[in-house]
């Protein structure tokens, strides 16, 4: 469970509001989709949410820990995953994941199991000895993915994940996203593929200029607009501002 | 490529001067910290941090102008002074040729700007004088501390006139070129005919390696030459050498040519000497840099494409294997420290500035002992007889000497720079600040150990030390490498570097850890005082050790558990 409270962040000392009196709820077993423009605020309310940036007003409730006060118990049930796979490029793939499964203190069983099934889905387990410095840019966005689903949390949070993935890679997650939502558990992703939003998500927010312009299910969205368009019309109509 | 026919020549030139003015501000973050100082006003805090490190460094700049002061008049009355000038500047330029590899390689070959630089329509030639100028600029900073003291000190003392000064700047402004090129010729020659694109770390490493042995063997075939007239020569030999004006420069400057005309065009000024020699250097450095954008024209781009591509052999993992390679789970502390040792020793500038810079000066102690040509009567005997005067200034310069070798590095205060992009994971892990920075402490502390011990063993050998003076010595150096190493951390978590794209920024180009140095010598330089101020009012030489000793101790404690403190309210503040 996600839960943000007229949440607001500004950069420059106030003079570019990026997110402003944002409210939203994500609840268990949800797949949320977050979409905006380029500089709507998506990435920064993404980075609010799992703590790498400080909210200026409102408040960030993961699982029910504040993020602001309880940080880490809400970090110890979510895992991040950023629009760009910048990982320890000296190590190997197995040994940032074997570091993340330390630190998230995964048992040795399920290290193993999780281990194995990810990297057989994304084809990394030929690799997983070399440097990450040697993997392509799909493949760093894979170990990504692999480390941020390896202490199985109850919240993923990610930043446009299916950007550099092959076709069969952006099948699997997204059959992941499901699978994952399935247990109960919550998945909140922005992403900029209109279908991909329009097909997975339980319901879709849309962000324009730090203020959520709408929120709902498909058919919400669709009801809002009484034209019956398709969810990009629905996004350029309200983003055309 | 460029324009046609007459705009061709000044179009090129002005391409040339945006690529150059490019490279300075992303190289320097000029435009960074412009916004940052006037427009975010976030780091105005450091403009009087700065400040104060200048200050704190200013005792030991003056004690460095006492000793020029000391050769100066030792020097003048056999007038051998310019000896002095050639000296500092051969210095300054060996410095160069030594760390110039250092920037040459990874400036030229592995900045990440490069993939950005290729496809444009630029020359090889234009993308590394872009390239170069930045390192030349990096270069006045490291060397101005062994060059200015010298050329400003002199200069004031023999009176220069307005040549001395002019010539002084020009000279300083050329100095990096002719070594900086040579290493340029070198590594542009060596990337080319050697297929590096696997092995580019492994190059890194063993070249700069080689390249340093190769410079230090200069300055022992240096010492030697110049050792040589000594035990063996006879008195007439010793006297003729002393009373020929600038015998002495000449045999400095010997190893290095351009020294003895950079020295002759300071020291001669406006005389047609200062002006001739002056011209040679200027002219001999124009036809290096030319011929070093010559050979980038041909060879440059073909070292370079490719390099970025590194591979590594695909194979599968059995079960078995993947067992034992998956981790049954590390403690927090283990975890964190395992991946800040891997990436240090994995990461060739990282290893280089950081760990070997440990050894390295213990390393010159050894070559200084080795080159002693009159070993009865040299620099090491007359060390050993001062230092075996009085205990207490055996064990405390022993312990300086160990706190210098281990804790003059940048490996506490690029701790957390070195992270750089990544350190997002560093902040959303469910780790507590302090358990991370408990373990970066540690990692820092053990590099600081290595110099310690390394430092210890030479010590033990070279100036025979007792073993009780050595434990003694060992100790004070271990308790302040904890507060050195401290304060380290504290300074780069304050305003850690984080955006880099060239490792190099991180940890030797990186302000942090030129602060971090100002303050540790700041520090040292407050206990050099207090120490002699005990000694002053007679206070038992055992009493001044456990005095230096509790003392050290009590500001260890506090400066490890401000860092603590410092870390859990500044990880949340650093946004990436």
């Amino acid at each position: 469970m996600i839960k943000l409270s007229n949440v607001s962040k500004s950069y420059n000392r106030g003079k570019i509001k990026a997110v402003d009196d944002l409210t939203l709820n994500v609840d268990p077993g949800e797949i949320f989709g977050f979409l905006g423009p380029n500089g709507a605020g998506k990435t920064t309310t993404i980075k609010m949410i799992v703590g790498l940036l400080r909210s200026d007003a409102g408040r960030i409730f993961v699982e029910g820990f504040d993020v602001a006060t309880d940080g880490l118990k809400a970090k110890q049930v979510t895992t991040y995953v950023p629009d760009y796979p910048a990982v320890y490029e000296r190590l190997t793939g197995l040994e940032y994941l074997n570091f993340i499964g330390d630190v998230y203190g995964v048992p040795r069983k399920e290290r193993l199991e999780r281990i194995g099934k990810w990297l057989d889905i994304f084809e990394l387990a030929p690799v997983v000895t070399n440097p990450i410095q040697s993997y392509s840019h799909g493949m760093k966005q894979k170990i990504v993915l692999t480390a941020a689903l390896l202490p199985a949390p109850r919240v993923m949070v990610l930043d446009e994940p299916l950007v550099g993935l092959d076709p069969r890679a952006a099948h699997q997650i997204k059959e992941m996203f499901r699978e994952h939502c399935d247990e109960g558990k919550t998945l909140f992703f922005s992403t900029h593929i209109m279908e991909v939003a329009e097909k997975l998500c339980d319901r879709i927010g849309i962000i324009h200029k730090g203020r959520l312009v709408a929120c709902g299910t498909m058919e919400e969205l669709k009801a809002l607009d009484r034209t019956e368009k398709s969810l990009e019309g629905i996004f350029l109509e309200l983003t055309d501002k | 490529m460029s324009g046609s026919g007459g705009t061709r020549g000044t179009g090129g030139l002005r391409r040339l001067k945006t690529v150059i003015r490019a490279g300075l501000r992303s190289n320097f973050g000029l435009t960074l910290l412009k916004h940052r100082l006037f427009k975010e006003k976030k780091d105005r805090w450091l403009v009087p941090v700065i400040g104060l490190g200048i200050l704190g460094a200013l005792p030991a700049l003056w004690g460095i102008i006492l000793i020029i002061k000391g050769a100066y008049e030792m020097l003048a009355p056999m007038g051998q002074e310019r000896a002095l000038l050639s000296l500092g500047i051969l210095a300054g330029q060996l410095l160069i040729l030594v760390f110039g590899i250092y920037y040459v390689i990874s400036a030229f070959y592995f900045s990440r700007d490069l993939e950005m630089l290729i496809p444009l329509p630029l020359r090889p030639g234009e993308v590394m004088t872009s390239k170069f100028a930045v390192i030349v600029i990096n270069e006045y900073l490291t060397v101005a501390a062994v060059v200015l003291p010298v050329v400003i000190t002199l200069g004031v003392l023999a009176k220069g006139g307005v040549g001395y000064w002019v010539n002084a700047v020009l000279v300083y402004l050329a100095l990096p070129v002719i070594p900086l090129a040579l290493v340029s010729l070198a590594v542009v020659a060596m990337m080319r005919f050697i297929n590096v694109s696997r092995k580019k770390d492994a190059l890194i490493l063993v070249g700069s390696i080689v390249l340093i042995v190769l410079a230090m063997g200069l300055q022992i075939a240096l010492g030697k030459s110049a050792g040589a007239g000594g035990a063996q020569a006879s008195a007439q030999d010793v006297a003729a050498f002393f009373t020929s004006p600038d015998s002495l420069l000449n045999r400095v400057g010997a190893f290095f040519p351009p020294s003895i005309w950079a020295t002759k065009a300071v020291a001669g000024g406006l005389s047609g000497e200062g002006l001739a020699n002056l011209a040679l250097l200027l002219g001999v450095s124009l036809v290096f840099f030319a011929a070093m954008v010559v050979l980038a024209e041909k060879l440059f781009y073909r070292g370079l494409v490719g390099l970025g591509e590194t591979t590594g052999k695909k194979r599968l993992l059995t079960s078995d294997e993947m067992s034992r390679r998956v981790s049954s789970g590390r403690r927090v502390i283990a975890a964190v420290f395992g991946r800040e040792w891997k990436i240090m020793n994995r990461t060739p500038i990282f290893l280089l500035n950081g760990v070997l810079v440990v050894v390295v000066f213990p390393a010159i102690f050894v070559l200084m002992a080795i080159m002693d040509p009159a070993r009865e009567g040299g620099s090491m005997v007359l060390m050993r007889i001062m230092t075996s005067a009085n205990p207490l200034y055996v064990i405390l310069a022993a312990a300086l000497f160990m706190t210098v070798c281990g804790s003059l590095n940048g490996t506490s205060s690029s701790t957390f720079s070195r992270e750089g992009t990544q350190f997002w994971i560093s902040r959303v892990i469910p780790v507590p600040p302090r358990e991370q920075v408990a373990a970066k402490f540690l990692h820092s502390y053990l590099v600081a150990m290595l110099g310690v011990v390394t430092a210890s063993a030479v010590s033990a050998v070279f100036l025979h030390l007792k073993a009780l003076h050595l434990a003694a010595a060992a100790g004070l150096s271990l308790v302040a490498g904890v507060l050195l190493t401290a304060v380290g951390m504290i300074i780069d978590l304050a305003r850690p570097l984080l955006d880099w794209t060239n490792p190099q920024k991180a940890i030797k180009q990186n302000l942090n850890v030129l602060l971090a140095m100002l303050a540790d010598i700041g520090i040292l330089t407050a206990f050099f005082f207090g120490v002699k101020m005990l000694i002053k009012v007679k206070m038992a030489g055992k009493t001044v050790l456990g005095v230096v000793f509790a003392a050290l101790a009590g500001l260890a404690v506090l400066s490890y558990g401000l860092l603590l403190r410092f870390s859990d309210k500044r990880y949340p503040e650093i946004e990436t």
